[in-house]
């Protein structure tokens, strides 16, 4: 029958938008071979205003060849445990392709020897909420090999909070107010014109 | 003033309607496709302005993950004003019945869907996790147009085909609860692309939702009117309409246990489907990993269903009704409801995403036409009080949908999935009760009618109406819906018992 029809190819469409499972890299076997540090303006940071300068390279006390399989750095912005409280969609898991506590990529490039910098502007749809930075190193196919991030490894220290931007504006909350009134003020209308109608009847 | 008897005739004189009317003008059949003044316009405003609000009240949840970073809200934040959103409207829609007798449908409806359009314009310039509670709470107060819904309904058609009008009205005006979840990331979307910021988008996409509900209320009160034969303000005041006192057909409401048995079985078919719309969403996006607009699709679909199932579960409440009578009518809604159960606990145990969709499918089949059989039973648990105990089993759905959202989707007590499997056993246990409900003149599920006298259909209906009250003459209406209901006996009726119209009572 056509819904059966339907049904069946809702689910063939929607097979091909879900994600399909990718090797399984659990975060407790990656190395800590990157030193991460960010350095930012004192006190609250804004979102889509302040600046942060991220800093990674590799440990230069690791044996040389260390870094032979590193193709690409991807350097992220992450959640504190803090801001993870009661929020499972933010929740850390060991396996990589589940885990959530790194949602926003501050950059992704070719991995270089040497130390890199940049100054990053933080991104306007980026929630309010404590962060931290941790830069990842992937090999040739895009699988995590080793990370670093600016904070220890209990992610209790050189932690920074960023502030969101509301997202509203003036000219929101003026035609919030003018549509809810205009609704209010049309039923009470709606109402004199009925009872003058009745009066009208009943004459 | 006598009522003529409801032979389904034309009128003698020119006929005043593009439908077939009876003695009280009320329409005895129904066609989809027109919206013929007024009994089908009633209908088209009815589900419109009904599935506006739906739309409303569920518009919040399929962008919840924009929303929960804008305002920085926690999963006890989602979880209160998910309760909110249905808590509203547990007590508007007891109090929607009694505006409904003395306003009439077409004034209190508008009314209530103006007076909380400003709650979803004002949803968009929330800023705090409470300030997201409020609007979601008055928005949710908008649901009780369910019952002015079915009381528009049950004034504008008949015995044979006001089953079909309340079952469709209904289960089209549900659908909001799924259209919304494909219409609001969608608009989202758009708007991004625009070039508002993530923040910005979804709260200029409010205003869709809010224009929606506020233009569907100037329709009502432009084009609708109450009764066949004109409004309820007009109609008093020549003296054509009697009122009945409020204290005693509230009183007859709310001391049949029927009432409250039914309050509680419909909070665990309706209310489950209010609590999955606030959940669902964010379901599959956070467990299958997908995005946005994928799992609004998903989450749609199960509102979506509301097309056909929920007026299939009024046909086959019917159906059985024909051949046994309102045991059948029991014993579906019953076997109905439990399948419903069953199925929601298999839905928390599934762990691939094709065998969710599919048993999410099914599972909103069977709790959609559990609501649509529900209201084959309402319309006989009384009929002096039927606004009465529609108002309660509508009630009883919010309580339904405010109860499992606070045991098993607040805070992180209980994964999703583990609230989805228990809120499935629940069900199940929640439905026994139906076994306990018993007609004296028809049986319950077990049992069959009382053998001793006072046990006829006439007085069953006639218990409501004190001896005084029946020397008045008040209780004329209660007579003839009892000799009318004996239908539900099912097929031990005797046919000369019958008039030839008399129907196999469809859901009022």
């Amino acid at each position: 029958m056509a819904a059966t029809g339907l049904l069946l190819g809702l689910i063939l469409v929607l097979g091909c938008f879900s994600e399909i499972g990718v090797a399984l890299i659990s975060f407790s076997s990656l190395q800590t071979t990157l030193v991460v540090t960010a350095t930012h303006p004192q006190g609250l940071l804004r979102a889509g205003e302040d600046k942060i300068t991220v800093r990674w390279g590799l440990n230069q006390s690791l044996p040389a060849g260390t870094d032979s399989a590193y193709k690409t750095i991807k350097v992220q912005l992450c959640y504190a445990p803090i801001s993870q409280v009661d929020r499972a969609w933010r929740k850390t898991e060991d396996h990589l392709s589940k885990d959530k506590t790194c949602q926003f990529k501050i950059v992704k490039r070719p991995y270089t020897t040497g130390n890199q910098t940049l100054e990053w502007t933080i991104e306007r749809d980026v929630p309010t909420a404590t962060y931290f930075v941790r830069a990842y190193a992937l090999d040739a196919n895009d699988h995590e090999v080793a990370y670093g991030q600016n904070t220890d490894a209990k992610k209790t220290t050189n932690l920074f909070e960023i502030q969101a931007i509301s997202g509203r504006h003036v000219s929101l909350d003026i035609a919030s107010v003018c549509f809810s009134v205009f609704s209010i003020v049309s039923l009470m209308g709606f109402f004199f014109v009925e009872k003058r109608k009745g009066r009208k009847a009943q004459q | 003033m006598e009522i003529e008897g409801q032979a389904t005739v034309k009128e003698s004189q020119p006929p005043k309607f593009a439908l077939l009317v009876d003695s009280e003008h009320k329409a005895t059949e129904f066609h989809l496709f027109s919206s013929a003044a007024p009994h089908m316009r009633a209908f088209h405003l009815s589900w419109i302005s009904f599935f506006s609000c739906f739309v409303s009240t569920f518009a919040a949840p399929p962008l919840l993950p924009i929303i929960r970073d804008n305002l920085n809200l926690t999963a006890t934040d989602i979880g209160n004003a998910g309760v909110a959103s249905v808590s509203g409207a547990v007590f508007a829609r007891i109090a929607m019945g009694t505006a409904c007798d003395l306003f009439g449908p077409r004034l209190a409806s508008a009314s209530l869907i103006l007076l909380t359009a400003p709650a979803v314009y004002f949803t968009s310039i929330a800023s705090s996790p409470i300030s997201f509670l409020l609007v979601r709470f008055f928005t949710g107060f908008s649901l009780a147009t369910f019952v002015s819904a079915q009381f528009w309904m049950s004034s504008m058609f008949s015995g044979p085909v006001v089953g079909t009008a309340n079952g469709v009205a209904a289960g089209w005006g549900n659908l909001g609860g799924g259209a919304t979840q494909l219409i609001m990331p969608l608009v989202f979307s758009l708007i991004r692309d625009i070039g508002a910021v993530k923040f910005t988008a979804w709260r200029v996409a409010f205003f869709i939702p809010a224009l929606f509900q506020t233009l569907s209320a100037f329709a009502i009160l432009i084009f609708g009117q109450d009764l066949p034969d004109g409004n309820y303000q007009r109609l008093q005041n020549s003296g054509n309409k009697q009122k009945d006192k409020f204290s005693r057909v509230f009183y007859h409401g709310i001391t049949n246990y029927r009432g409250w048995i039914l309050a509680l079985t419909y909070g665990y078919c309706f209310g489950v489907e209010l609590t999955v719309d606030n959940i669902i969403a964010e379901y599959f996006y956070d467990r299958f990993n997908l995005k946005l607009h994928t799992a609004g699709i998903i989450a749609a679909s199960f509102g979506l269903a509301n097309i056909v199932s929920r007026p299939a579960g009024g046909v086959l409440s019917d159906m059985m009704a024909k051949r046994f009578g309102m045991r059948g009518r029991l014993w579906a809604l019953w076997a109905v409801q439990t399948l419903g159960g069953v199925f929601c606990i298999i839905l928390g145990q599934v762990g691939s995403l094709t065998a969710s969709i599919v048993v999410m499918i099914v599972f909103s089949v069977f709790v959609q036409a559990a609501c649509g059989l529900t209201f084959g039973v309402v319309p006989f648990v009384s009929r002096r009080s039927l606004g009465v105990i529609s108002g309660m089993t509508g009630g009883g759905g919010n309580v339904g949908a405010v109860l499992t959202q606070l045991i098993f989707f607040k805070g992180s007590k209980y994964s999703k999935e583990t609230g989805i499997t228990l809120m499935g056993v629940m069900i199940v246990c929640c439905t026994l009760p139906i076994f306990l409900i018993y007609f004296p003149q028809w049986g319950g599920m077990f049992c069959g009618p009382s053998s001793e006298k006072i046990a006829t259909e006439e007085d069953y209906y006639l218990s409501e109406w004190s001896s005084k009250e029946q020397g008045k003459g008040l209780h004329q209406a209660s007579l003839k819906f009892a000799d009318n209901s004996r239908s539900e006996r099912g097929r031990r009726v005797h046919s000369q018992t019958l008039p030839s119209n008399a129907t196999p009572s469809a859901n009022v």
